[in-house]
């Protein structure tokens, strides 16, 4: 029962609030050109009205090209129901750990990568290949992240980790989350294709990662595969928020009202999160494309640098 | 009885490989019929190994004697001893042998009338019959003698299509490294006769002191390394694996450099016993070492057979971190994190086998029917060889180590083991394990892009030759041969414990402890978790949960767009109009940035030549890209290089054919032996 209701409540939150967080970073990038910008749910309306339209699709492609946006999608939720939006109510034990989070993760990539191919189109293949080179980079980082909380918290399950991040209270005083903190916004930039990495609002063959990948999806495909891909972001963003910024400590009553005022909470944090991505985006400009590996690289050495200071220098002791 | 009825069944194992490779010699003039018996007498052979490794290892029977052979000189005799080890060695070999033998069947069929298949018929079972021994000899004598055997076998084997010089060239550079290897290892075991005074390789190490263990140590991991393909040693496998045929290649990458791995394990782990700590730190950086730079290699390589062999490397190396990880452990006394890193290596050996045996089955397939292996060469293959692309697939996705297949369940353990080795270790430990966590993500995803490459730029895609235009499906049975061990991947992926539990039997046997012996419960329950002590996982409750969303996505799809109308139209070439299979990303492209990214390691260099015409009008170009081998420039070639001008060197100085001089080299010598009887 209580299962059946943590299942429905990640769905839920995550699938509905993951569209606004593209229409927030829009409404503020349009804001800091002095423009109105398109309506927040403008998002919303897009997806619904690509899922009616009819699907072009590439002569050459096969059913790769077919299944891919379902097992992204797919892999994207089995993701979002690994990490848990509110520890009011979470199931003792997940079936699933940071390492089974990576790897389905993966899956996706897989998938999107090798769909990207399956056109015969040379935006694919560029899509695909430099897609290929930041998710290299950028992985090490988000394995050693998740390892460092799991480490502290002595065990690799998402829910563990949580209770035991609630009773550390405020980890962000502590330099060595303020550390994976840091990283970690890198890895969010880099894994959901944002400026300086990626920029999602262009269709240049020279700066696209991810659009080049999606340029010949169309339709309901294409719909469910920018889905997909905003619940990924979404995925990172809560793992971020309810990790290193944990609030249901806060929280003293139990019950339905505790539950919703947790969610409440959470949303918050969730838009705080991207402002402050939207920001990022809106100061910075597109790195150059090997540029990306010293942004890669800065995440690697804080992460390193909270290692050293946590778990050689003896940080865990103070 | 049982344990009488399961000798039998190994006997009669040994005996239809040796009646396999008689009948390929008596009927070596009916090439094709030679070729389906000895295949299919293999095959049968296999199914008897593996039954008897399956009920050996779950059988109360502690250890399996068989003598083949019994001389009155002491150790020169031919004895199995067959423990669970060996059991789990041999089951590993017998799956991929029976897979092997019926995928041989259509594949060798080609070679008919062109070559001596009859002979080839002939290596082959008995290269089978030379790993199985290696793996269940009883003495030191014996297992040197299986070694040798088989590593001459596949020089064979390797240059089967000696015609081609650089296949020759690769047997020359295998037979060197591996002999080298065996040096170290006759040394070694020579060593160890010398304090124990037995080559008994179930005896015990109590009377080595410790700096002779730790030289032994040394010895056995340079030997060892050498046939595994650890890096630095690696430099024969990329080019050994990709000469051989590929259902060699799959034997040689899939089980046997595993008998280095079975190797380190009875005589490192078993003999000698996890001493030091060093010894493990030792390991697993070379575990590091292969991992990260094995993937890198195979990213950027484009001969798909390159590629597999590079691959090969960067599993050894996972395999090696494991094993490392639990040397650490035990010589710690912390048995808990020991086995859970024991358990990682032996899974991973054994998918390892799976999914590198169904992934070079499947690159010979394609070989079979385009007649090349060079992936700039092929594209649009899913169109013509459908089922063998659903294979390959499976297979790919195996090996980049993602769920629902079974390279993640070996993965996981190792990053699991890595993980219990930190919360349990010391400063040291913990940043090596760190570091090698970081590395094995950036293998990962090396590994995701290597086989995204791989596939996507052979099967997906336009035909880019003619050969690749022309291709069909390849014979059923060679379809049988690839597909059987990738759903082994996809079972053994969904419920892992049904490994698991074979392997745990051989924890026990190693270690003592058992680390899942309070499971109870059938075998095929849906929710089938892996427990361990921090972390709960269950690929078969993951597999369901993407099922089940995706149908019901596709569903809620149906309800908000109502029915699925499709236009097909060509691919958008920015209003060209003119799509062709050139203007694809090519495999040399797909792995560009990796290889600018990482110039420390590649050093590419590229040249852009004008061919004909006038400098401003070439007639064409031509672009020329270079990238070097660090090992091989400046490690391997000096050394080559220093040993040639000694030889020329001792060639003219000392062996100048002067008898006087003979003359005085013989009385030196006497005089100088005299001395030593004197004094010694």
């Amino acid at each position: 029962m209580q299962y059946a209701a943590y299942v429905l409540i990640q769905l839920l939150v995550i699938i509905m609030l993951a569209p606004l967080l593209d229409g927030i970073i829009r409404k503020i990038k349009a804001f800091s050109q002095k423009r109105t910008g398109i309506p927040l749910l403008q998002v919303y309306y897009d997806l619904l009205k690509l899922l009616r339209k009819t699907s072009v699709v590439s002569e050459e492609s096969t059913w790769v090209y077919k299944i891919a946006p379902y097992i992204v999608f797919s892999t994207s939720i089995a993701a979002a129901l690994l990490v848990p939006v509110t520890t009011k109510i979470m199931p003792g034990t997940l079936p699933g750990d940071i390492i089974l989070l990576i790897s389905i993760l993966g899956l996706g990539r897989f998938f999107t990568m090798l769909a990207a191919l399956d056109t015969a189109s040379m935006f694919g293949g560029m899509g695909s290949s430099r897609e290929a080179m930041v998710s290299i980079l950028i992985e090490p980082s988000v394995l050693v992240s998740l390892f460092m909380v799991g480490l502290i918290s002595k065990s690799t399950s998402l829910p563990q980790i949580m209770q035991a991040m609630k009773g550390i209270g405020a980890p962000l005083t502590y330099p060595v989350f303020v550390m994976i903190f840091l990283a970690f916004l890198i890895i969010i930039i880099a894994e959901s294709s944002r400026i300086p990495v990626d920029d999602p609002s262009t269709h240049l063959e020279l700066t696209m990662v991810h659009e080049a990948m999606m340029l010949e999806y169309s339709g309901r495909h294409l719909a469910i595969m920018e889905l997909g891909a905003m619940i990924k972001q979404l995925v990172l963003i809560t793992l971020l928020v309810n990790i290193l910024i944990p609030h249901d400590q806060l929280i003293a009553v139990t019950g339905i009202g505790a539950l919703v005022v947790s969610i409440f909470i959470y949303v918050a944090k969730v838009i705080t999160v991207t402002i402050i991505i939207a920001i990022a985006e809106v100061c910075t400009v597109k790195l150059r494309f090997f540029s990306i590996p010293n942004l890669a690289t800065l995440s690697f050495i804080l992460l390193f640098l909270g290692f050293l200071q946590y778990f050689i220098l003896g940080g865990s002791n103070v | 009885m049982e344990a009488l009825s399961i000798r039998s069944m190994f006997q009669v194992s040994i005996m239809f490989y040796v009646i396999a490779a008689v009948i390929s010699l008596v009927f070596i003039k009916k090439q094709r019929l030679c070729n389906t018996a000895s295949n299919l007498i293999c095959a049968a052979g296999s199914v008897f190994g593996m039954s008897a490794s399956i009920l050996k290892i779950f059988s109360e029977e502690s250890l399996i004697a068989i003598h083949i052979f019994q001389s009155s000189i002491p150790f020169i005799s031919a004895d199995i001893k067959i423990d669970n080890l060996s059991a789990f060695f041999v089951l590993s070999l017998s799956i991929l042998v029976f897979c092997v033998s019926l995928y041989s069947i259509g594949y060798i069929s080609t070679y008919v009338g062109k070559r001596n298949v009859g002979l080839f018929n002939f290596l082959y079972s008995t290269f089978i019959l030379s790993m199985f021994f290696v793996m269940t000899s009883g003495n030191a004598v014996f297992f040197l003698l299986a070694w040798e055997a088989m590593a001459l076998i596949s020089y064979f084997l390797v240059v089967y299509e000696g015609e081609y010089e650089e296949n020759q060239a690769a047997g020359t550079l295998y037979i060197i490294m591996t002999h080298v290897g065996t040096v170290f290892l006759m040394i070694g075991l020579m060593l160890v006769f010398s304090h124990t005074k037995s080559f008994d390789i179930f005896g015990s190490s109590v009377g080595i002191p410790i700096l002779a263990k730790n030289i032994i140590f040394i010895l056995f991991l340079v030997g060892f390394g050498a046939k595994a393909g650890v890096i630095p040693l690696h430099i024969w496998l990329p080019y050994a694996h990709p000469a051989a045929p590929s259902n060699v290649s799959a034997l040689m990458s899939g089980v046997m450099i595993k008998t280095a791995v079975y190797g380190i394990f009875r005589f490192i782990f078993f003999f000698l016993g996890a001493a030091h700590i060093w010894w493990g730190i030792t390991i697993v950086i070379l575990g590091v070492l292969s991992t990260v730079l094995g993937v890198a290699y195979a990213y950027i390589m484009s001969d798909m057979k390159k590629t597999l062999a590079y691959s090969s490397i960067e599993n050894i190396g996972i395999i090696f971190i494991g094993l490392g990880v639990s040397f650490i452990a035990l010589a710690q006394g912390n048995l808990m994190v020991g086995s859970l890193a024991t358990v990682a290596a032996l899974l991973h050996t054994f998918n390892h086998s799976l999914f590198k045996g169904s992934l070079f089955l499947g690159v010979g397939s394609i070989q079979y029917s385009t007649h090349t292996k060079n992936i700039e060469k092929l594209g649009g293959l899913i169109k013509k060889m459908p089922i063998t692309a659903l294979f390959v697939l499976g297979g790919a996705i195996s090996i980049s180590s993602i769920v629902p297949f079974n390279g993640f369940i070996g993965e996981w353990f190792v990053l699991q083991s890595l993980f219990a080795n930190i919360v349990s270790g010391k400063a040291i430990l913990n940043l090596l394990s760190i570091i090698s966590a970081a590395a094995l993500a950036l293998a990962g995803a090396l590994a995701i892009a290597t086989f995204v490459k791989l596939y996507g730029i052979s099967f997906l895609g336009l035909p880019r030759s003619e050969h690749a235009l022309q291709a069909k499906e390849v014979p059923v049975i060679m379809n049988i041969g690839v597909g059987i061990p990738v759903v082994l991947c996809l079972i053994i992926g969904v419920f892992p414990m049904l490994l698991l539990r074979v392997a745990d039997k051989v924890v026990f046997d190693l270690l003592g402890v058992s680390l899942f012996g309070q499971l109870k419960g059938g075998l095929m329950i849906v929710y089938h978790p892996l427990k361990i002590p921090g972390s709960v996982i269950s690929p078969a409750a993951a597999l369901i949960a993407l099922t089940i969303i995706a149908v019901l996505a596709m569903l809620v799809i149906r309800v908000i767009g109502g029915k699925y109308i499709e236009r097909r139209y060509g691919t958008w070439d920015c209003g060209f109009e003119a799509l062709n299979s050139r203007m694809q990303y090519s495999g040399e492209a797909f792995s560009n940035p990796i290889k600018i990214v990482f110039r420390m390691l590649f050093r590419p260099s590229n040249e852009l030549r004008a061919v004909g015409g006038s400098t401003y009008f070439p007639e064409s170009l031509e672009y020329v890209t270079e990238f070097e081998l660090i090992f091989e420039k400046y490690i391997y070639n000096p050394a080559v290089y220093l040993m040639q001008l000694f030889s020329n060197r001792a060639k003219v100085k000392i062996q100048a054919g002067s008898i006087h001089s003979y003359l005085i080299y013989i009385f030196v010598t006497l005089i100088v032996l005299m001395t030593y009887n004197r004094f010694a």
